[in-house]
Formats: structure tokens, C-alpha cells, sequence
């Protein structure tokens, strides 16, 4: 058994062992996959947010040449209806199915997709098509354009104690409203399906850029009426998905349906602004928060309502409260969540969803209420930090926030903080400095792996999760060189495929902590394997126990004789051995409460002439538990703040209110953190190893660094500006209408 | 309630294909291609070579960057026939002799990505950078000059710690090579 407080590749800083495919190319996206026979698809867009598509003339487009077939309601497949189950493994991001009716419902919905042998000839049809609309008057506006409050969703609050009454009877209150708009994931590679049926139809492949291949197979399975062993998805590299890849959308479903009706595999890759307008956003919310204190500064009353968009297709919930009750101590905390129905492009799932807004909205409120106490931020939030999870009384399993706090102050010069407003000068300058706390829950899911031990001297390893960039393919290999002792250049790591042994998705913060000790369980079956055949009858180590033997250095050894693997293999006339492995959350989930929690600290420079805000640098402090790999964990948190540099003060889906179309569906137009744009960042993970989540004591760490972020960002602008700005992202025109 | 009708671009796609002759990553090349066809799309769909990226098609995001004439450009915003006569370079052309360039091995070794998509827009955008005098060696001018390669996983910091730390290996490389002649 190895040891996991000291481990040896574990932990240690570990080049991607994927990097050399996607440095020099040879990574295979899905948008630039080829197979014979392939055609292009290329989608026509609604050109209107709300009413009904009259008729398509596609005379024109389906003369041109290389046209195949353009499909379109009226034209299409009748499929079964679309399931939606976390708990079943098929969840989809909309419900509707492509081309299902002639009502629309936003801007940029699917009306028509023409299919042809080339890319620029599918292109160039699809531009041709001429969609006659009836326009309906009163499109739903956004929910930051309309006093409109949105349906309440019994399930998704939460209370204890009394939060209104103590509220009402605090020594200290703050009682503000949040906004933010709504966000662009932008993920680099665009939403894109490659389908092909085989054996007359009774057999479908689907290459798709996708955050978790099991839910989509499980999804089209249901969509397509086929037995799940007769669906292959596959997906080895993936430009990113931040949620929006999560689940399946209907340009799938759409691309799927065009291969079978046209007999031939098809390809299509959304070009930028359909996959802006019709793939996926972080929905606006409006927030209020009320929280009560008494003269110490400890927490009375925290009241949170949240009310988040979704579409008119798919009821999506961006639970905005969710990390609130574990925040801080306090005895009286309730949380509320609305959604309000609007006809923009369904909403969905964006790194730290929901949170990352909540806790916008909180740590500004704890901001507000350090100023009416008259308190160092910092020293609030010690305050009230909770000792064990107050939503379930259930102790933590490991956590550190004090420390972060502490040691991120001191690396950031808190203490040089002269908390005047606009006090702080550099030359023309104005400086702020703010902070925030930060934090993501920490889960883990069932998960099953395969290992195989082979006579040509390598190592494989296998599971059905993702590396949408996390660098997933390096720590599985991590693991299965830590427990073998094998070097890991001899370590295969396949992933993406749900041919290979079920894995969860990569979304949540969850896939190291799922995955990692189902692969160990694997290594150990495998091990077990090899040593069985070590023993056995001619073996390497004939007559000896099993017991006695280990593996080191990639050999099994009983202390005194060492035999490679591939030695033992060949000695026994074996190709290879197998291993498999299944792990699963325990009892430890009714112990113990799992959560991650951090500290940014941030400095902004103001140019009060040009009313100009940069963030100059942020200085960070995270408990993840262990870091498997430390160089992409830490660039995990690192790419978190600049993400929430965009949030702060960049980013922003922008919505006619007149008519709901979207305006800005293109990267120039809307806004992310550039080279030029991104601080001086200077990340600390805390190192201590979370044994009672898993074996390798890590947690995921994915989505704690965006959390957090903004409000440190809008904290340090109002030391500096001594304006408080509630609503995202604080723009110059909202520096310059506050002059 | 109101009659709307939509269509787009009324423009005329030439018709048939014509002859293009470039050098790609040092070999010369002749292919026919649609004149609408982009230069991106010739090296993604015609050509095989999905090194370079597509992310947005119009010049905004930089996932596409190859060198044309040595000059770091969006393959999105270039005609493939606009190629005639001149020397390409993608991504697949870095590594020479199955070693990776020092940029890709600094990339590597700072890991200056997460996803990797726009991976190779920047380290083209880099080795471009690295070469011409008119951008200061400061991480500033480093920033600025990379801007229009847009990370969304936001690994700026490693990026331009791997750029500077290529230059260091460049230009003791040359200094090594001047040395040696």
C-alpha cells in the first residue's frame, strides 16, 4: 500500500503529458476531424427573438452547386422526446428539439440546416436561404431590462432560524441589490458534431466537443431510439467548454439527423455568433442581500433572493444561493431563487454557475458592512468564520480559510492599506485595494476505470471522463506511476470515449476527485493480476506468496529479487494483465462537509482623467487540499482570475430591449481579458492533503479561483472611488457618470 | 404584428476553382481552391493540417495566426488564392526534425496553456514577435503585442513567461551559431 502523505509523483510539478500533441497540432479537435465521405452542415439562424417562422425559399440556396439536402420543420426526422435527468446521466441543456415547431423562441434558434460537399459551399447556400417570420409583439426582455420578478422556486431556497426577525432587530444592516449581466462562456473552440451512422443506421459514432461523453451518449440514445451499446461518443480534446459543453444541444441532435437522412457522415462546427446566441450563457441576475449584525461585526441575518433568466425552451435554475448557508456563521440565513422566462438563448451552466454570482453579491454586502462597522474587511470575515458547515452542523473535513486569509494579506501589503477612500496615489493614479473571500463546494461522483499491465513494458490507463484543459490525461498517468512506480513516459492515458469504463463529467470541480481513486483501484486490481501470474505455475516468482510481492520501479519485487512487469508478463506467456476499478463517495459524505475556500486580494490603479480602471494585480490564496499536479492547478486558479477580471469589468451579453436580439455576438464586440488585460498574478495553493475526500487528498479546482474575484475587484474601486458599484461589469461609463 | 422577411448576402460565389501555388511549411504546393475559399479553411478541410484554429472567423481572436512571408496573420482573413506565390507557415512547420521549437518547448515547460486551442495562434503570434525589432523585450510590450491572441482559459501569465523565457534560449542559440561560424 503506498503512501499518500508521502508521495512521489503525486504532488509533483509534472510537464502535460498531452502537451506535445497539442503543441505541435496533432491534437485532434473535433471541428477538424475528417472521415471519408463527410459533408458540411451549416446552420441558418432565426433572424428575429419572438414568433413564428412563416416559409423558408430554398429554391435559390438548393440549386447551388454541392447543395445535398437542407433540412428544416417540415423536412427532418421525427425523433423521440428529449429526456433531462441529472440522476439518469442524460441531461441536455435544451429540451426543444431542432426544428420541432415554427415558433421562436430567440434569436439565433436553428430554423434551417443546409448540408453540402464543401464547407464554403454550405456556407455560401445557407446565406441564401430567405426565411419568411410573423414577428410577435412583447418579446421578453432581459431581466436587467424589466421590473418583471420571475417565477419562485420552492425547492431551490433554503432557511434556519429566524433571518427576518433578526434582520429587522440588527444593530447593523446592509440591505443592497446586485445585477449582473449576462455572460458569454466563449470557450475557444466552438460547439461542433461530427456524426456517422454505420450498418444501415442501427450503429452511430458521434464525434462531439463535449464536457461529458456518457451524458450526451446516454441523451442521444434516448433521442434516437438506440440501445446505448450501439452509440459511440467521443471526444479526446476539447477547446474548452466553462459548462456550456456539458450537455447536449440541438445542433447535435440536428447534425445527427442530417448524416442518417442524407446517408453520410456530417459535420458541423457553429461558427462563433451561433454559438454565442444559440450555445449557451451565464444568465443575468439581480440579487438583493440583507445582512444584519451586531456592534462586534458577527453576522445576525443573512437574507439572499436571487432571481436568475432562463429561455422560453428549457427552465434552466442558476442557483445563486447555494454556497450562502456555508458561507459564514450565522444563525438566521435564508436564501430564495426566482427565474423569469425570456426569449433569449437558453442559459446554462458557467464555471462556478450560480456562485460565482451569489458570492459577488455577498462578499460586496460583507464589504458594505466592514465600512458601516468601521472594520477591516479582513478581520470581518475571521469574524465570522464558520467552524463548522452551518448548513449541515456536519464538521468540515479540512479547512483553512484563516490562513489564506492571513497570508495572502501578507504577501498582498494589506497592512500598508490606508482604508481612507481615495487615499492611496500613485503619481496620477488612484489605488484601490479590496479583497474578497472565495469558495466552491467540493464533490465527487461514482466513477469506474481500466488499467492494463503490458508485456511490451507500458502502462494504460482508461475512463470515460474528459480533459477539457485541466490536464486530466496527466494526473491519471500521475496516479498510475505513483502506485506502480513506473515511469511516465511508459504511461498511456485514453479518455473521451464511452466505449471505455464510465467516468463523470468535467464539470463541478469533480473529475479529480472522481476519477483518480477509481483508477487506483484499477492499478491495485492489476497489480493483484500480475502477481497472481508471478506466482503461479512458471511464474516470476513462482511459490511465493502474493502477499510478499509489491511493485516498485515498475517491477514487482519481494524485497530482494526485482522483475520488470514486462519480464513477469513474458515469463508467464501473458500480452498483458487488466485491472479494473470503481470508486464512489461513502459514508464520509454523512461526516463531513466537503468545501474549498480561498482569498483574493486585489489592487486597482484608476486613471481619474480617463476614468480608466485596470486590475494591477491580484494576490491569491487557495485551500484545494493536495494539488495532483501543481504547475495546471495552479494555471486552473490563474485562468479563474482573469476570467473574473472579465466579469468585473469586461464582460457583457448585450440585448436589444426593444426586440431581444443579440447585439454583440462576435469577440470583438464582446469584451474578455486580453494579454494586455490580464494582472500581475501571484497564486499560493495551500498544501494540505484532504484525506477524507479521497486517497490523493485533492479537491477539484477548476471553478473556486473565478469566485471571488469580481467583488475584490469592485471592493478595490470603491477604497479608491469611494462610489460602490452593485451591478456587472463597472464599466468607464459608469466611472464617468459617477463624476 | 408585422411581416418580416430575412435574407443575407446577395453577393455571387464565382464559379469553379482556380490554381493555387505556395510553399507550405517549406514544401512547395499546388492545389485547386474555391476562390471564397479562406485560407483557414483550405489548411483545416483541404489540406488536413488542423494545427491552425478556427475561433471566430473574423480576425477578433487570433486562434488562426500562420506566418505568410514571415509576417504573423489571421488565416481567416485571407483568400487562399490571395497565396499565390508566397511561403505559409502553420504550426505543423515549428518543430523541425521531430524536435519541438523553443517556444513549443518553453510552452511546454511554463505550461503556457490549458485547452490548447489557441495554442498555436499564439506561439505563432510568439515566434513572430521574437523576431521583430519594432516590439520592446519588457513583459509590456510583450502583452501588448500578444493581445490579439485571446486565451479564454487565461493562462496570459505562462504565455508570457514561456515567450520570454524562449528568448532567452533564441538568442543564445544565435549567439552559440554566430559563434560556431
Amino acid at each position: 500500500m503506498n503512501d499518500m502523505t508521502q508521495p512521489k509523483v503525486v504532488g509533483q510539478r509534472t510537464p502535460r503529458i498531452d502537451g506535445e500533441f497539442k503543441l505541435t497540432g496533432r491534437a485532434g479537435y473535433t471541428g477538424e476531424l475528417h472521415v471519408d465521405g463527410m459533408l458540411y452542415g451549416y446552420p441558418v439562424p432565426s433572424t428575429i427573438a419572438n414568433g413564428k417562422l412563416e416559409s423558408l425559399e430554398l429554391d435559390e440556396a438548393r440549386a447551388m452547386p454541392g447543395v445535398v439536402d437542407i433540412f428544416h420543420h417540415g423536412h427532418f426526422e421525427t425523433l423521440h422526446r428529449s429526456p433531462n435527468s441529472m440522476a439518469h446521466g442524460d441531461m441536455v441543456n435544451e429540451v426543444r428539439l431542432p426544428f420541432e415547431d415554427e415558433r421562436i423562441y430567440y434569436h439565433g434558434q436553428y430554423v434551417a440546416l443546409v448540408v453540402a460537399e464543401t464547407f464554403e459551399q454550405a456556407r455560401a447556400a445557407a446565406q441564401r436561404v430567405v426565411a419568411r417570420y410573423t414577428r410577435m409583439s412583447g418579446a421578453a426582455p432581459g431581466l436587467l431590462q424589466t421590473d418583471a420578478e420571475g417565477e419562485l422556486q420552492e425547492s431551490a431556497g433554503t432557511s434556519r432560524g429566524d433571518p427576518q426577525a433578526a434582520f429587522g432587530g440588527a444593530e447593523v444592516k446592509v440591505d443592497s441589490t446586485y445585477q449582473i449581466a449576462a455572460e458569454s462562456h466563449l470557450q475557444m473552440e466552438m460547439h461542433a458534431t461530427l456524426a456517422e451512422w454505420h450498418d444501415d443506421g442501427q450503429r452511430l459514432v458521434v464525434h462531439e466537443s463535449t464536457q461529458g461523453v456518457f451524458f450526451q451518449r446516454n441523451a442521444m440514445a434516448r433521442v434516437f431510439g438506440l440501445a446505448q451499446e450501439n452509440l459511440e461518443v467521443i471526444s479526446h480534446y476539447i477547446g474548452s467548454g466553462f459548462g456550456n459543453k456539458l450537455f447536449m444541444w440541438p445542433h447535435a441532435v440536428a447534425t445527427t439527423v442530417a448524416a442518417r437522412m442524407t446517408g453520410r457522415p456530417v459535420k458541423v462546427v457553429l461558427p462563433r455568433q451561433q454559438d454565442m446566441s444559440s450555445g449557451g450563457n451565464r444568465p443575468a441576475s439581480r440579487q438583493r442581500i440583507r445582512l444584519g449584525a451586531d456592534r462586534s461585526g458577527k453576522l445576525t441575518s443573512v437574507i439572499h433572493d436571487s432571481t436568475t433568466e432562463t429561455s422560453l425552451v428549457h427552465q434552466y435554475v442558476d442557483g445563486c444561493g447555494s454556497a450562502t448557508p456555508s458561507f459564514y456563521a450565522c444563525d438566521n440565513v435564508s436564501t430564495s431563487q426566482r427565474v423569469l422566462e425570456v426569449n433569449h438563448g437558453t442559459p446554462c451552466p458557467m464555471r462556478a454557475p450560480g456562485e460565482v454570482s451569489g458570492i459577488f453579491a455577498l462578499e460586496t454586502a460583507m464589504d458594505e458592512l466592514a465600512v458601516e462597522l468601521d472594520m477591516d474587511p479582513v478581520e470581518l470575515r475571521r469574524k465570522n468564520n464558520a467552524e463548522l458547515d452551518p448548513a449541515s452542523g456536519l464538521p468540515w473535513s479540512s479547512k483553512h480559510l484563516d490562513e489564506c486569509l492571513t497570508s495572502a494579506a501578507e504577501r498582498f501589503g494589506w497592512a500598508q492599506r490606508n482604508p481612507a477612500v481615495g487615499s492611496m496615489r500613485d503619481g496620477d493614479e488612484i489605488i484601490g485595494y479590496g479583497m474578497a473571500a472565495c469558495t466552491w463546494s467540493a464533490g465527487r461522483q461514482p466513477c469506474e476505470a481500466r488499467v492494463e499491465l503490458r508485456a511490451d513494458g507500458t502502462l494504460f490507463a482508461a475512463c470515460g471522463t474528459q480533459d477539457i484543459g485541466t490536464g486530466t490525461y496527466t494526473i491519471v498517468a500521475q496516479a498510475v506511476a505513483e502506485l506502480t512506480g513506473a515511469e511516465l513516459s511508459r504511461i498511456e492515458v485514453k479518455l473521451g470515449e464511452t466505449s471505455l469504463p464510465a467516468g463523470p463529467l468535467s464539470g463541478g470541480s469533480m473529475a479529480t476527485a472522481t476519477v483518480l481513486p477509481a483508477v487506483a483501484a484499477a492499478v491495485r486490481d492489476a497489480l493483484d493480476a500480475i502477481k497472481e501470474a508471478a506466482i503461479g505455475s512458471g511464474g516470476a516468482f513462482e511459490g511465493s506468496d502474493a502477499d510478499s510481492l509489491f511493485a516498485d520501479a515498475g517491477c514487482l519485487t519481494d524485497g530482494n529479487r526485482r522483475v520488470s512487469f514486462e519480464e513477469v508478463l513474458e515469463t508467464s506467456k501473458l500480452s498483458s494483465v487488466n485491472g479494473h476499478g470503481s470508486a464512489a463517495p461513502g459514508n464520509e459524505q454523512n461526516e463531513y462537509a466537503f468545501r474549498s475556500f480561498g482569498a483574493h486580494f486585489v489592487e486597482v490603479r484608476i486613471d481619474p482623467d480617463i476614468s480608466r480602471v485596470r486590475v494591477a494585480r491580484v494576490v491569491s490564496s487557495i485551500d484545494i487540499g493536495r494539488a495532483i499536479n501543481p504547475p495546471t492547478a495552479r494555471n486552473q486558479v490563474e485562468g479563474g482570475i482573469v476570467m473574473g477580471v472579465g466579469m468585473g469589468l469586461l464582460e457583457k451579453l448585450d440585448y436589444d430591449p426593444r426586440d431581444a436580439r443579440l447585439i454583440n455576438a462576435n469577440v470583438a464586440d464582446y469584451i474578455v481579458p486580453t494579454h494586455a488585460d490580464a494582472p500581475e498574478i501571484d497564486v499560493e495553493l495551500l498544501d494540505y492533503p484532504d484525506f477524507k475526500h479521497n486517497e490523493f487528498g485533492g479537491r477539484g479546482v477548476g471553478e473556486i479561483g473565478l469566485t471571488g474575484v469580481a467583488p475584490a475587484i469592485a471592493n478595490a474601486i470603491y477604497h479608491a472611488t469611494g462610489k460602490r458599484y452593485r451591478d456587472l461589469p463597472i464599466t468607464i461609463e459608469d466611472l464617468l457618470a459617477a463624476d | 404584428m408585422d411581416d418580416s422577411v430575412h435574407s443575407r448576402t446577395r453577393a455571387q460565389v464565382a464559379p469553379g476553382t482556380q490554381t493555387l501555388n505556395f510553399t507550405l511549411n517549406g514544401e512547395p504546393r499546388t492545389l485547386e481552391v474555391a476562390p471564397n475559399a479562406v485560407l483557414l479553411d483550405v489548411l483545416r478541410e483541404q489540406l488536413g493540417l488542423g494545427g491552425t484554429k478556427k475561433g471566430c472567423d473574423h480576425g477578433q481572436c487570433g486562434a488562426c495566426t500562420v506566418h505568410v512571408e514571415g509576417q504573423a496573420m489571421n488565416a481567416c482573413l485571407r483568400l487562399a488564392v490571395m497565396c499565390e506565390g508566397q511561403h505559409v507557415t502553420t504550426v505543423e512547420g515549428l518543430a523541425r526534425d521531430g524536435e519541438l521549437h523553443p517556444v513549443q518547448q518553453h510552452f511546454l515547460e511554463c505550461d503556457a496553456y490549458q485547452c490548447g486551442y489557441c495554442t498555436p495562434g499564439q506561439m505563432m503570434s510568439a515566434t513572430a514577435l521574437l523576431n521583430d525589432e519594432r516590439v520592446g523585450t519588457d513583459d509590456a510590450s510583450v502583452r501588448e503585442a500578444m493581445s490579439g491572441n485571446i486565451c479564454r482559459c487565461g493562462a496570459y501569465k505562462n504565455i508570457v513567461e514561456a515567450i520570454q523565457k524562449s528568448r532567452e534560449s533564441l538568442s543564445y542559440d544565435a549567439t552559440r551559431k554566430e559563434g560556431a561560424a
